[in-house]
């Protein structure tokens, strides 16, 4: 097109041509504060994390007792089902959604795998084997939960708030109906507690202050992967693409041939199995699942989490990384709050302060 | 329009008693500067129009005055009097009101509800619903609406919610009314309405800024008109001293060539079957009865008055609405598509008239709404960021967008820039029928040539192009036919000589005599 060429190419007289990063936000007319602004909404939880991370293992009283590998290692393992869980969470609320019913898939896929695993030991199964029937049955329950949120809110129009508050509900209760409210121990104590509490040295005794090595626990592995894999997919997939496109503008979506219910519909589905993973590696670090607390108020933690790893609640924008900062700058946080031996009752007031903080410094700009 | 352009409005010979007056604004965005020292000054009670590119400044120069924008260096004078506006109650308070070309309305509240939104008559903190009704329903016969008051807005017509916006801004008492291309989504009739309220309200002494790509009504309508480019304060003219031509050359700093790319004869093998056959399609309550017949390499115009279910009718293609009685066929095949994704599959594009709400994502960048609508091209589980960003390199040259940066959330570009985006994302998928609604809406003359030109091109190497457009021009320059539509069904099709404006505004108005023709030339 002859168009093409007689196009002034300099009416564009300031703004960089180069690599400007993803957003080109970096024009030449931003005053310094602007500047650090448009940091602060991008890398704030970065910056936070960092400061954060610092301060406790360099400045606070405690500094020494919170480095301590061991120490480390411990928050990571505490706190990596909630992590597994707020990658979900991250997916979900970028499409526009929320799922507030995890903390019951979680009870409930933990109670299934119990009672299947403990069914298949008294037929005669081995514990390996039984191990597989109870998590796998568990996995199941997991996706079967999240399909039938995933349909509630997608052919059942309902919005996602309501459908998963449902959830939430009912299957807390069906879980306290199969435990008569009680808790279920495992007995293939062996297998479970390989699972549960196993993992692989990665520090050698050698050179551990502590003269014992240190070993990262499966658990903590598997949130690494899944992070790592929320992290691809939302990044980097296609169907992250289209879980952006949806939860940024459902209508547009649907014009640009974009399947928006399968969207959904799969993003509830991923979350329903990542709680049930969650629930699974829980019971099996305790060997036991209590039908009235695994897994309650995990909702809100997840939901926190996300919020301050800089995803909006309003759909559209969001980055698992983040959700995974935001996830140990809690867990930080709170393991600095027991060391220096605050009582647990002010525990949730400064997680309050801090989601609300973190919030405010990621708004952006008018 | 109807009224000649040298009769009841002439320019005021004394320079007219300055208003408002901006000095040397400067607006810079992060990639562009939008306004690069612009000074003009407006009369009491003139009609200044505001013409230029997309991109060019004329809505960021607006914005300012509204108090959406501030400028990062230049000042505003009132009277003589240095204002600072800072934000919409600023302007307000100063007299200032803008109607946007996204109308701003909130759906759910009533007409009433939505004119004295935030300045509801209120008495021991309730709100005096009678008399704000009352008060609404003076307003709205002063703008000639015959609307409730009570009526919640999303039951409006576009042109009455526009009559609802310019309301408001009579609501708040402003002397300085900014319209950024009112016409846009308006019939012939409602514009010249829409023009007699303007008329009446500059003879009160209230200042309109009429910000249009349409030059004709520009040239008709105004006192004077200044020109804008890339964020410079071109020229100031007064319409008689000036053409349709002269402006446009003025706009892009060179003289235009012919707008409309030469026709070729349509393709007239009957063997073919056409690549897309309508008969007899209905969506209830809106469209009635639709036939229609897009050959390889035609371009058929749907023409017809806003809410005559041109729209509507597209949709029922795609399958965004589904028809409830008729057949579609896609080369020859009959189909029923449950959305643009299956529609897609079978080679059918819908580019939607909305471009902001439903043809890209606002949000994402341009290379990532360019390839949004068939990103499995690209790589089933992972798309190549690559080849995403060779393609969009293409059609950014190919189209001559200007895009600064790929990477950029679209809603940096200008609208039109935009616009050849939410094309561009179809035609990548290469289709072989596309279905263009509104596709030039708030572009500039530039960026419309160019897209007539590019629909040219596509139909010149076999795509069946449906072109759905409120311009007449537009349609007689570029299609080989025109069907009408009117109260949702089909009423007529022109065709080679019978094209005329007359003609089409006769069927699609069904009217006679001296209702029917608008007096605008073909181009």
């Amino acid at each position: 097109m002859a168009a093409a060429e007689s196009e002034s190419p300099a009416s564009f007289p300031t703004g960089p041509t180069g690599p400007t990063g993803p957003s080109g936000n970096a024009g030449g007319h931003e005053t310094p504060v602007q500047r650090v602004l448009v940091f602060l909404e991008r890398y704030g939880v970065l910056v936070a994390f960092g400061v954060l991370f610092l301060w406790s293992a360099i400045f606070a009283e405690s500094a020494e007792t919170f480095r301590r590998p061991e120490n480390l290692r411990n928050i990571l393992n505490q706190n990596a089902a909630t992590g597994i869980v707020a990658v979900g969470m991250t997916i979900v609320i970028v499409v526009g959604g929320i799922d507030l019913s995890v903390g019951s898939i979680m009870a409930l896929a933990g109670a299934i795998g119990v009672i299947v695993m403990n069914k298949c030991l008294e037929s005669g199964m081995s514990e390996v084997l039984s191990v597989l029937c109870g998590g796998g049955l568990g996995m199941l329950v997991g996706l079967a939960c999240g399909s039938l949120n995933g349909l509630l809110v997608t052919l059942g129009r309902l919005p996602a708030f309501i459908a998963t508050l449902g959830g939430l509900s009912a299957y807390r209760s069906i879980t306290l109906a199969i435990a008569e409210g009680g808790e279920l121990r495992a007995n293939a104590t062996e297998v479970l507690t390989t699972v549960g509490r196993g993992g692989i040295p990665v520090i050698p005794a050698s050179i551990m202050p502590s003269g014992s090595a240190l070993i990262v626990y499966w658990n903590i592995i598997l949130f690494a992967l899944i992070a790592i894999a929320g992290e691809v997919i939302l990044g980097l997939s296609r169907y992250g693409r289209h879980v952006v496109a949806v939860g940024g503008n459902e209508t547009a979506a649907r014009y640009s041939a974009i399947a928006v219910e399968r969207v959904r519909l799969i993003a509830y589905v991923l979350i329903g199995g990542l709680a049930a993973v969650a629930g699974l590696m829980l019971t099996a670090r305790n060997n036991s699942m209590s039908s009235s607390q695994l897994g309650l108020l995990m909702e809100l933690d997840a939901i926190a989490a996300v919020v301050i790893g800089g995803t909006s609640m309003a759909g559209g924008k969001g980055r698992v990384w983040g959700t995974v900062l935001g996830v140990l700058i809690l867990a930080i946080i709170n393991n600095m709050l027991v060391v220096a031996n605050v009582s647990a009752y002010w525990q949730g007031c400064v997680k309050g302060v801090i989601i609300v903080l973190a919030v405010l410094i990621q708004r952006g700009r008018r | 329009m109807t009224m000649p352009r040298s009769g009841v409005f002439v320019r005021p010979i004394e320079p007219p008693e300055v208003a408002v007056e901006v000095r040397g604004i400067v607006k810079d965005f992060p990639a562009t500067r939008a306004l690069d020292g612009v000074s003009l000054t407006f009369g009491r009670g003139e009609v200044h129009g505001l013409v230029g590119e997309n991109g060019a400044g004329k809505s960021t120069l607006m914005k300012i005055l509204a108090g959406l924008n501030t400028p990062d260096a230049g000042e505003i004078l009132i009277g003589k009097r240095r204002v600072t506006i800072e934000s919409v109650a600023d302007a307000n308070s100063l007299g200032i009101a803008m109607i946007h070309q996204e109308l701003n309305l909130v759906g759910s509240l009533t007409v009433a509800e939505n004119i004295f939104l935030g300045r509801e008559p209120r008495s021991c903190g309730f709100v005096r619903r009678r008399r704000m009704e009352a008060d609404a329903a003076s307003l709205l016969v002063n703008v000639g609406a015959s609307i409730d008051p009570r009526t919640p807005v999303e039951r409006l017509s576009v042109a009455e919610q526009q009559l609802v916006e310019i309301a408001k801004a009579l609501a708040v008492d402003a002397t300085f009314v900014i319209m950024d291309e009112p016409t846009a989504v308006l019939s012939a009739r409602e514009t010249r309405s829409l023009f007699s309220l303007i008329r009446r309200l500059s003879a009160s002494g209230v200042t309109i800024v009429y910000i249009s790509h349409l030059l004709p009504e520009v040239l008709s309508l105004c006192h004077r008109i200044s020109v804008l480019r890339d964020g410079r304060l071109v020229t100031t003219v007064a319409p008689k001293e000036s053409s349709e031509a002269n402006l446009a050359s003025l706009m892009v700093g060179r003289e235009l060539a012919d707008v409309f790319p030469r026709k070729l004869p349509p393709p007239a093998d009957p063997s073919i079957p056409p690549a897309l056959e309508l008969s007899h399609v209905a969506v209830a309550p809106v469209v009635s009865d639709v036939s229609l017949r897009v050959a390889p390499g035609e371009i058929v115009g749907l023409a017809g008055l806003v809410g005559s279910g041109r729209t509507e009718a597209a949709e029922s293609i795609v399958g965004i609405r589904r028809p409830n009685a008729g057949l579609i066929k896609v080369s020859g095949h009959a189909v029923r598509f449950h959305g643009p994704r299956e529609a897609l599959a079978a080679g059918v594009a819908y580019v939607s008239e909305d471009r902001k709400g439903r043809g890209v994502h606002l949000g994402m960048s341009c290379v990532e709404n360019l390839t949004l609508a068939h990103l499995d091209a690209y790589g089933r589980l992972f798309p190549s960021r690559m080849r995403e960003r060779a393609a969009a390199q293409s059609w950014i040259e190919r189209l001559a967008i200007r895009c600064p940066d790929m990477h950029a959330p679209i809603r940096t570009l200008s609208g039109g820039n935009q616009q050849k985006f939410a094309v561009a994302k179809w035609l990548d998928a290469n289709p072989r029928v596309i279905i263009l609604d509104e596709p030039t809406r708030g572009i500039d003359l530039g960026a419309k040539r160019e897209m007539y030109r590019l629909i040219a091109e596509l139909a010149s190497q076999g795509l069946a192009c449906l072109v759905i457009s409120s311009e007449l021009p537009e349609l007689l320059g570029l299609c080989h036919r025109i069907a009408v539509m009117r109260q949702g069904r089909i009423v007529g099709e022109v065709e080679g000589d019978a094209m005329s404006e007359e003609r089409i505004m006769y069927l699609a108005a069904g009217v006679t005599g001296a209702d029917a023709p608008t007096g605008r030339k073909s181009a």
